[in-house]
């Protein structure tokens, strides 16, 4: 048992089994350098790997931020900030941004406002509950890139359900083109994120509502707690840890979002929905510029690194109740 | 303890050398590309030849059915790996970029060919050399020349430029002392035409019907006045049929059907000159797009949707039969609900001029193959008047002229397809292709957002012009194009 004290979990390392000898303090701490010695040994292929597929790439970003890169032939150069001038001097760039940052900040408030309210009604433990909650999963099990699909063929104003249902119950006057207007259009793509990863907020909140003691609310409603104090009081102050990486999570899948602009209005009407992503698509992956990609990328991710400390410190400034 | 010791040691130093061997094989994947496994046979032949292709864009299924004869005629393989559009755009240029060796031809869309000049091997001296034109005959004078010099007559330091003569026969000596180079040969070309259904336009009762309103006889619109005229009698959108379709959504295809009005107009098709001069910013373009819009609002001959639509839509709504006619790139195919529908094609309507938008799909010898000469004698090959011919039966575009002479007389094409090959043709050979810019998806993109703005009747088209005159400029001038000031 001694001779594994590097990697013995802690606590174990005093328990001594009768014959066994102290040993030296020297040659124990030999063996504890040598433990670490190998925890990094062990850790270094992850590491390897992890800096070869995240750390080489964003290093690369960062090169060819700089660079007028021509991957096939003609002369490659340095243009220092040329890239990064031109971008942020680009109204179509800051347009794009801003469709983006709305994007983000309408379709994942709805989300949480909805998945909250979701998660609370199937928090009690009933076998309907558990029923509902499975078949929550299932529009957070479609690809992206089908339901959207699906999405502009129910908003087809020729064939689509929406329309027919819609004209039949009086709420629409006749044929309308979802995807003509930019309102209607921009509630076409904020309905299809929220159906699509609502689920995702509410199990979330779900599973952190379940960990929930439940002797504060036993206490609460001895107390002669009215449902709403219970709920603004003790629910949402202890559910707030959750609600900040539903928040978290949300807000940066929200941002990388791609498939649903691209195939229900590939940016139109006009420019109304076009999200930075679409642009990156065309710069990169159509046209081939790297380098002027490269610089997009490089301060959309500036733009998300800021924001995600900033909204776990609005949304989870009461995550932590004892430090409050 | 030691032996516990050593296995560790063991265990660590197998699992760096597997670390690096994935890190390799990770690095290797994505930026160098894997080495084929075709290599030179004691016959002095390659074990095999890969080409890298169009699923469906291209129709592979064509090219495929002549894969057992080119087994037959060169003795070796040919794979062929395909790839739907937009995954095929980014492996194609993928591979040439890490100079992979591992496909021999590489299929090329017209509008990525000016970015890929420098890595496409010019096939000036392999079309001189009689060696290798001895299994094929390349015989280039045969194809047609707008889809020949449009696909893959380039120079190679100046992509932007056309081939100043479109319409002579393609003769390589003439190409080359102008100073250009081929760089594929044409395989599938692809043209705006016009599909309408025969059924309606045959039926006594719709012809007698036209005849009273109009005085004169029912006949597929030839001119935008007539496709106005017959639109409307077909629009009865109490019965859900509509005269005919627009492509107004944002995308490729609105700058198509733009350029395409542009040209009935009597403007440049091409949208930009060669020396990057706004074309489109003309009488010609607002005129084009006061149509597209007339089209939606006042002559109201479009279905519901025209204004987001792109080439699926409007090919499903007249394979659905909400539509009599229907200009696009698809071949129509009607739905079952559609009982009795036949179909035909024609041209699409000229105003001034006529100009429907067209592109090529071209093989081209992969820069870093190293079975060039192989590669070359291939495409001569496939892309060759017998291939071609058979591969019409499987309904490809073809690109020579004697193949639409024979397929326009050939009886079982005729009655498979109809005047499909005789209308491709006679599209096809006044069709106007894209400008030739390194970014022109872009530009596209530019363009069809303000070709939308003005059909959905947001900005009048003149606004539009503008709007899109300033925002292709500034995506040129990121590409480090020089745009005149005016």
């Amino acid at each position: 048992m001694t001779s594994q004290t590097g990697i013995a979990p802690p606590g174990t390392r005093d328990q001594l089994a009768p014959g066994d000898r102290i040993k030296p303090l020297a040659p124990q701490r030999a063996l504890e350098r040598r433990g670490r010695s190998i925890g990094w040994a062990l850790l270094a292929p992850a590491m390897i790997l992890l800096l070869l597929m995240t750390v080489g790439p964003a290093i690369f970003l960062i090169y060819s931020s700089l660079h007028n890169i021509q991957m096939f032939g003609g002369a490659s150069g340095f243009v220092g900030l040329r890239n990064f001038q031109e971008l942020l001097t680009d109204a179509t760039f800051l347009h794009s941004l801003l469709v983006t940052l709305a994007f983000v900040v309408i379709a994942v408030g709805i989300e949480l406002i909805v998945g909250l309210a979701l998660a609370l009604a199937l928090a009690p433990k009933t076998r309907a509950n558990g029923v509902a909650a499975t078949l929550l999963l299932l529009p957070f099990a479609v690809t992206p890139v089908v339901s959207a699909m699906v999405f502009k063929q129910l908003l087809d104003p020729n064939y689509g359900w929406v329309n027919y249902y819609l004209s039949k119950v009086g709420l629409l006057p006749g044929q309308m083109d979802w995807l003509a207007n930019p309102s209607t259009a921009w509630i076409a793509l904020v309905a299809l994120d929220i159906w699509q990863w609502t689920p995702f907020v509410a199990l979330i909140i779900l599973a952190g509502r379940q960990t929930l003691p439940q002797e504060v609310f036993e206490a609460a409603s001895v107390d002669g707690s009215r449902p709403w104090q219970t709920f603004r009081y003790i629910t949402l102050p202890m559910l707030a840890p959750f609600l900040a990486i539903a928040v978290v999570l949300r807000s940066i899948q929200a941002f990388k979002t791609f498939d649903s602009f691209q195939v229900l209005t590939g940016g139109g009407p006009g420019d109304s929905t076009e999200i930075i992503n679409l642009g990156i698509y065309r710069t990169a992956l159509q046209s081939f510029q790297v380098g002027a990609a490269s610089a997009v990328g490089l301060v959309f991710l500036l733009i998300l690194s800021a924001l995600v400390p900033l909204l776990l410190r609005v949304v989870g400034r009461n995550a932590e109740p004892e430090k409050g | 303890m030691n032996d516990h010791m050593i296995s560790r040691r063991r265990f660590l130093s197998y699992a760096g050398a597997a670390g690096a061997v994935a890190g390799t094989a990770a690095i290797s994947g994505c930026t160098l590309g894997v080495p084929g496994d075709t290599h030179i046979t004691e016959s002095g032949r390659p074990s095999g030849l890969r080409a890298l292709y169009a699923t469906v864009e291209a129709n592979a299924a064509a090219v495929q059915s002549v894969l057992p004869a080119f087994r037959e005629a060169f003795g070796f393989d040919l794979t062929l790996d395909t790839q739907p559009y937009n995954a095929l755009q980014q492996k194609v240029f993928s591979e040439l970029a890490t100079r992979s060796p591992y496909y021999d031809i590489i299929i090329v869309d017209t509008p990525w060919a000016p970015t890929l000049t420098r890595v496409l091997e010019p096939m000036s001296k392999y079309l001189r050399d009689p060696k290798l034109n001895q299994l094929a005959d390349p015989a280039i004078n045969d194809f047609v020349p707008k889809a020949f010099y449009d696909a893959g007559v380039f120079k190679i330091d100046d992509p932007t430029a056309h081939y100043p003569e479109p319409e002579a026969a393609p003769n390589i000596d003439q190409i080359t002392a102008k100073g250009f180079e081929v760089l594929g040969l044409p395989i599938q070309t692809n043209v705006l035409m016009m599909g309408y259904r025969k059924d309606i336009f045959d039926n006594p009762n719709e012809q007698a019907a036209f005849r009273q309103q109009h005085g004169r006889p029912l006949a597929v619109p030839d001119t935008l006045d007539d496709l106005v005229t017959v639109g409307r009698f077909f629009t009865r959108p109490e019965q859900r049929l509509y005269g005919t379709t627009l492509m107004g959504g944002v995308g490729d295809w609105s700058t198509c059907d733009f350029k395409s009005y542009l040209a009935a107009f009597g403007g440049d098709g091409h949208l930009l000159s060669d020396d990057l001069h706004m074309a489109f910013d003309s009488p010609a373009g607002v005129q084009a797009l006061q149509f597209m819009r007339d089209l939606v609002d006042k002559y109201n001959i479009v279905p519901p949707g025209s204004e987001s639509a792109s080439w699926d839509d409007t090919a499903s709504m007249f394979d659905g039969g909400l539509t009599v006619m229907s200009s696009n790139y698809h071949t129509f195919e009607l739905s079952d609900t559609v009982r009795g529908g036949q179909i035909a094609y024609a041209v699409v309507p000229k105003g001034s001029s006529q100009g429907p938008h067209f592109g090529s799909y071209m093989l081209s010898i992969n820069k870093y193959s190293r079975f060039k000469e192989w590669a070359y004698q291939a495409i001569t090959w496939i892309t060759g008047a017998q291939q071609q011919m058979t591969m019409v039966q499987k309904e490809l575009h073809p690109t020579r002229t004697s193949v639409y002479e024979k397929a326009s007389a050939d009886s079982g094409l005729t009655e498979k397809y109809g005047n499909f090959y005789s209308a491709l043709g006679k599209s096809l050979n006044v069709g106007v292709g894209r400008p030739r810019l390194t970014n022109y998806t872009e530009v596209s993109h530019d363009i069809a957002v303000q070709v939308n703005n003005a059909v959905a009747g947001r900005i009048s088209p003149q606004t539009a012009l503008t709007a899109a005159v300033t925002d292709v400029r500034d995506t040129l001038r990121k590409a480090d194009y020089t745009v005149p000031s005016t």
